[in-house]
């Protein structure tokens, strides 16, 4: 093959006289950023994944979630919401197992009994505590069957 | 099958159809001649090959100008029509939802590459490289056209003609900026493609030409200055509508384009020791490939519907054929540059650590491993759902936080060490004396900010490294000018900008980015955020210092929609906030915060529900500091990218004799 043909800086030396320098300082330091970025990500990666879980499945998991942040997922039972302090109470239930969640932040008057919610928070003893909804709209609703049909509705129209 | 063409079509769709299905037979002949061109070094089936794009581009130009027509003359024969546009939308909302749904999308990415390929084939000098960059774009080409005239066609035509169409998405007509963001995103990925196609050239035939960084540099900075426009712009569109009061949330989308930002920042930074230095060839080479790669996963990921994410689409039959050319691309780019990359030699020894190569070789680093930390994160919950089998998992913020304040600290380390240091190699004792006063006045802005109550350590190290990229680039700036009055040498510094924009537009962006730091860490760290519900005609309440008083509730109809507003004073101040709803989507609320932009704080309200009888009105105030920062930081960011394309003015022999270096910087 040919050389590139873009002209060499002027440089004093003829190539001649190159210096052969070990890669060894370059590929150590790379592997020690490497090591180093990967060391602080998965140490907080298994504190930081997220599972998404529906409240029978939680029941089952308990022991490995409790405390956790989580996201969970149901239809909303028994709202008792004051507009005037923001305080929510809800229960989520897939039917299954059933959960109180407490809340506090505004919900739209679109917030009812019957509704898909996702919420992210975690629980604290049997209580979850949520700091964010995201309600689920629906257009052709109607009660999921299983689990999964329910948590891919939830997905679907997110 | 595909009904393409069929008798139901009107005459828009039909003609639409058949202008892609021409695009397609050119772009296919295209691809033949410019690799015939190539092996045979024919420099007919070149010029053949050259003049088809011209055929592609004129064809795709008709597409779209076909579906623009379509979309405003209501012709809801034409399905991309009937299921995302309407009659009653105005006209700006029809124009944009052209771009509004996927097979629009495709068709505008699409009618792009056709542009650049046929600025490319203007701009492209006969040599060697020639017809395989042609084929490389080509390529690129007969996957978007493909795409687009096949499985994603927007003509194809509607079973029933209804009255009227289904209406655009509701949150595309919540903000102008949704108007604005996707198009500059696509022309930043599709302005990667040219780079891309001279990266595969030089691949193809084991040489660079000599212009070959000069082509990809400008091109890579055209759309790099796009790409961080497009970003900063989705933030912001994210920050006026979605009513959470921030404007990155690390969702798989953004970072699709983030990575892609990630791996061009470092490739600008590291094709200019190829220029000066003759080194790090294949390493430009692999970026470039890797980039454009990142580009089309980014695409696919946002269409395929693989993560959750705010912008998944839904996708169809597309989410696969994307996934193909995605394997596509990585397998043949990386298999033709781990089997030809080492045959573009480089000119000398590696960089030596300590000289300006050297530094930007570091944060060459540094950005490859934040993107690939990027990735990880993108993709963790997918590969544990596939080994785990647990599905939906997802990673917070906090994970990419932990890696990405590092990072970005340590990249600012770097743009402060960079343009202190001499190409080739510096020496040690020099380095330290320039480096010494940036560490003190570094050291000492933390500690004033310290002593003034910061207490977070990526605030402090941000205000840190901002004060010792600042005053670096300041002394740059002064000794050139000290070096010009010593030389006798007439204008001051507007004609040291004029004979040399490279360098100052460098640190113009320079600049520019250190505000963005500022900005992103202080409303990171000092954000205020509360709610309350506010009584009509009742006193004021006190939320974040702040007092509020709600005024009045009223309710605006549109053919659209329906807007609730709420009027409601902060510190005597009025503010107008709304809900939005939209006819597409009864159930669903849009808030439209009221922002009011401030230089140090932005005040942030959104009406977050409202009772039905018009008494009360529940808000939320959100406060966080040197917010608009990060939008001027951007604009200087782009300004000092634009002023590095300007040519110098040349001075003539008179500098290189004074032995001044050269204007190329």
């Amino acid at each position: 093959m040919t050389m590139p043909s873009s002209p060499p800086p002027s440089s004093p030396l003829p190539p001649a006289r190159r210096r052969k320098r070990s890669p060894l300082p370059v590929a150590l330091g790379v592997v020690a950023l490497v090591g180093l970025t990967a060391f602080i990500a998965f140490g907080n990666l298994g504190k930081s994944l997220e599972y998404f879980v529906t409240p029978s499945e939680y029941l089952q998991q308990r022991d490995e979630l409790e405390g956790r942040p989580i996201r969970i997922g149901g239809l909303v039972k028994a709202v008792q919401y004051n507009p005037q302090t923001l305080d929510l109470k809800f229960n989520v239930s897939d039917g299954g197992a059933s959960f109180p969640v407490t809340y506090n932040g505004a919900v739209s008057d679109l917030f009812k009994e019957d509704q898909g919610v996702v919420v992210r928070g975690q629980f604290s003893g049997n209580t979850f505590e949520a700091r964010e909804l995201v309600v689920k709209h629906s257009e052709e609703y109607n009660v999921p069957k299983t689990q999964a049909e329910l948590k891919d509705l939830l997905q679907r129209s997110e | 099958m595909l009904n393409l063409i069929s008798f139901q079509s009107s005459a828009l769709g039909a003609l639409g159809q058949l202008a892609l299905l021409a695009a397609l037979a050119f772009t296919l002949a295209g691809t033949w001649l410019a690799v015939l061109g190539g092996i045979r070094a024919d420099a007919r089936a070149t010029e053949a090959a050259r003049r088809s794009t011209w055929a592609v581009f004129a064809l795709m130009s008709l597409a779209i100008m076909v579906l623009l027509t379509a979309l405003l003359r209501d012709d809801f024969s034409v399905r991309y029509v009937a299921e995302h546009s309407m009659r009653s939308s105005p006209t700006w909302v029809k124009i944009t939802s052209l771009w509004g749904a996927l097979e629009g999308s495709v068709l505008l990415w699409a009618w792009m590459l056709a542009g650049f390929t046929f600025i490319l084939s203007l701009t492209l000098r006969r040599d060697s490289l020639r017809p395989w960059a042609l084929g490389a774009m080509f390529v690129s080409l007969l996957f978007f056209v493909g795409v687009c005239a096949t499985v994603a066609s927007p003509f194809t035509p509607v079973a029933s003609l209804l009255a009227d169409g289904r209406g655009p998405n509701p949150a595309l007509q919540n903000h102008w900026m949704m108007a604005v963001h996707p198009v500059l995103l696509y022309l930043g990925f599709v302005g990667l493609s040219v780079p891309f196609a001279y990266a595969v050239a030089a691949l193809v035939t084991g040489r660079l030409s000599d212009h070959w960084v000069t082509v990809t540099r400008r091109w890579t900075l055209v759309a790099w200055v796009f790409l961080t426009a497009a970003i900063v712009a989705g933030g912001w569109w994210s920050y006026e509508t979605l009513g959470w009061g921030g404007y990155w949330a690390w969702d798989p989308v953004e970072n699709a384009s983030f990575i892609p930002w990630l791996l061009t920042t470092a490739f600008l930074h590291s094709v200019q020791i190829q220029e000066r230095r003759g080194l790090m060839r294949s390493w430009n080479v692999w970026l470039i490939v890797l980039a454009y790669a990142s580009t089309v996963l980014g695409t696919f990921l946002n269409r395929s519907g693989i993560v959750q994410s705010v912008h998944a689409f839904a996708g169809g039959p597309v989410g696969p054929v994307f996934f193909g050319f995605l394997a596509f691309l990585l397998i043949a780019g990386i298999g033709l540059a781990a089997w030809r990359a080492p045959q573009l030699r480089d000119d000398g020894d590696p960089p030596s650590a300590l000289s300006r190569e050297g530094a930007f070789l570091a944060g060459n680093w540094l950005f490859v491993v934040f993107a690939v930390m990027v990735l990880v994160g993108t993709l963790f919950p997918t590969f544990i759902e596939a080994v785990q089998g647990r599905r939906d998992a997802s990673v917070g913020p906090a994970f990419y936080n932990a890696f990405a304040i590092p990072l970005g600290l340590g990249l600012m380390l770097m743009m402060g060490v960079g343009p202190l240091l001499p190409w080739r190699r510096a020496d040690g004792q020099t380095f330290w004396r320039a480096l010494r006063p940036l560490l003190i006045v570094g050291v000492g802005a933390a500690a004033l900010a310290f002593v003034l109550g910061v207490r977070g350590a990526g605030v402090l190290g941000t205000i840190a490294l901002s004060a010792y990229n600042l005053l670096g680039l300041g002394l740059l700036t002064a000794r050139a000018l000290k070096q010009r009055r010593e030389a006798r040498q007439v204008g001051g510094f507007l004609s040291l900008v004029r004979e040399q924009p490279r360098r100052y537009g460098a640190y113009t962006a320079h600049i520019g980015l250190v505000v963005m730091a500022l900005g992103l860490a202080f409303s990171g760290a000092y954000r205020g955020d509360a709610q309350a519900t506010l009584n009509t005609g009742a006193a004021p309440r006190a939320l974040l210092h702040e007092q509020l008083q709600l005024v009045s509730l009223r309710e605006e109809q549109k053919p659209y929609g329906a807007s609730a507003i709420a009027r409601v004073l902060i510190d005597g101040r009025p503010f107008e906030a709304r809900l939005n709803t939209f006819r597409q989507a009864p159930g669903t609320l849009f808030p439209a915060p009221a922002v009011r932009y401030g230089a140090i704080t932005d005040t942030y309200l959104v009406l977050t529900s409202i009772d039905p009888a018009g008494k009360w009105a529940s808000v939320r105030l959100i406060e966080s500091p040197l917010v608009s920062w990060i939008w001027w930081g951007t604009l200087i960011v782009c300004l000092g990218a634009g002023l590095t394309l300007v040519s110098p003015r040349q001075v003539g022999v008179r500098r290189m004799a004074a032995g001044l270096a050269p204007a190329t910087d």
